[in-house]
């Protein structure tokens, strides 16, 4: 399974991004700063958005799915139930395990921005994908449901997915890094080498590298390991 | 055209002779050949489709219950075509403008700024619809009759609490009602013409010619 980009570019005016690198099965994370054209990237990705120049090959990737930044993008249901059932999903066993039950026969842009988050990222990993691609999947989310979808990523098995986030704080363990920077993609490599190629690191990650206790990942398990390293 | 009220004037001439008879829209539409980009104006051409059809179909109802289909078509098309023209021309502020200009800063404000949002809402429903469509695609699902019902509810209640929102930032904001404004108009020789032109043509659609020339035979 691998998800190969052929020099891909992408232009709005007088910005450009162009991409280069093949994604193997694993998890990924994509870093880069507000505007550095990750959610362009993801679209290009995901077949939504055409690339100006260049090509986006994919091999032995047989379903795809994309979770948009802004949960309001992916609504299409008139009620909490309704857009549950529009992912070909049991509304009853979804809104369960978020915590929404009570919100069934709500409309789902009266939920909260977070609420929302929550019920939309339920209904895509509740399904089994070769290419999962998740743009910035931690925004609106609080502290204890960044963990929880941090465990949910960990589990999962097989497939590429794709996390493309400017969080510094949650993460889960990762296979690969690459960041976005001045327009271009970089490939910082597979764990724990990439994190001393890693620009947009957080700057714990920084510090313990810089006192000789690079982390073997990123979760926040590897960073507590690193850190009490004696 | 650069000027908002000769544009405007012309477009609701034009429209007017266009309702009236099928003789108007025999004018307006000459008017819209020499005088607009024609078809280059047009920005959406699925939407300004669904509504050819929309139109086609009415008047396919007209003829079955036994109308004249065929005029109310064509007199419709006409008016379409000016209105896409009149749309695609529009720049931000200008109803603002107009209705400083006819009405003053209180109530001419107010209608203006109601219209500049009514423009606003129309650019974002249109924004809205694409959204709607990729997130169908996304689901895996088909976009046909059977999502129309949710898009035509996720679309009107999205644009209800988009306009809440503005309602309540004016409120904050101390916005209670009219304002000031100086308004500026761009007018130039290519504004005269086809506002002279558009004059004619109303003229020509209101004024039984044919019969005139009868009377001084």
């Amino acid at each position: 399974m691998r998800l190969y980009l052929n020099t891909a570019r992408a232009c709005h005016g007088n910005w450009s991004l162009t991409v280069q690198g093949t994604f193997c099965e694993g998890i990924h994370l994509v870093s880069g700063d507000v505007g550095s054209g990750k959610s362009t990237l993801a679209l290009m990705m995901a077949g939504l958005l055409s690339p100006t120049d260049g090509s986006i090959g994919q091999d032995g990737i047989s379903s795809s799915m994309i979770a948009l930044q802004f949960p309001e993008l992916h609504v299409t249901g008139t009620t909490v139930a309704e857009e549950c059932r529009s992912w070909g999903l049991d509304p009853e066993s979804v809104l369960g395990a978020v915590d929404l039950m009570d919100k069934s026969d709500t409309p789902p842009l009266s939920l909260s921005r977070g609420e929302l988050k929550r019920l939309y990222l339920a209904c895509i990993l509740s399904g089994q994908y070769d290419l999962l691609l998740l743009d910035e999947p931690f925004s609106s989310l609080d502290c204890r449901e960044k963990e929880r979808l941090c465990e949910i990523l960990a589990r999962r098995s097989g497939g590429i997915i794709i996390l493309f986030t400017h969080e510094q704080t949650s993460f889960p363990r990762v296979d690969h890094i690459w960041e976005i920077q001045g327009g271009v993609l970089i490939d910082c490599g597979e764990l724990p080498g990439a994190l001393v190629r890693w620009e947009h690191a957080p700057a714990l990650i920084k510090k313990l590298i810089s006192a000789g206790r690079c982390p073997k990942n990123i979760s926040p398990g590897d960073l507590m390991e690193a850190g009490c390293r004696t | 055209m650069q000027d908002v009220r000769i544009r405007i004037a012309a477009a609701a001439l034009l429209t007017l002779a266009a309702v009236v008879s099928l003789q108007g829209a025999f004018w307006g539409f000459l008017w819209w050949l020499v005088f607009t980009p024609r078809f280059g104006a047009l920005k959406r051409t699925g939407m300004v489709a669904g509504t050819v059809i929309v139109i086609a179909l009415a008047a396919l109802l007209i003829t079955c219950s036994g109308g004249d289909g065929l005029s109310y078509l064509i007199r419709m098309i006409v008016i379409l075509l000016i209105g896409v023209w009149l749309y695609s021309g529009q720049e931000a502020g200008e109803f603002l403008y107009l209705g400083v200009w006819l009405l003053g800063n209180r109530t001419g404000f107010e209608l203006g700024m109601i219209a500049e949002m009514g423009m606003q809402m129309a650019e974002s429903l249109a924004t809205d619809l694409d959204r709607f469509r990729m997130a169908i695609a996304i689901k895996g699902q088909r976009w046909g009759v059977k999502t129309l019902v949710p898009a035509g509810l996720v679309l009107v209640s999205d644009a209800l609490s988009r306009a809440q929102d503005t309602a309540e930032l004016m409120a904050v904001r101390g916005f209670s009602c009219g304002g000031s404004l100086c308004p500026k108009f761009t007018y130039g020789a290519r504004d005269l013409v086809p506002g002279m032109a558009a004059i004619v043509a109303g003229i020509l659609a209101f004024v039984p010619v044919s019969e005139f020339f009868i009377l001084y035979r």
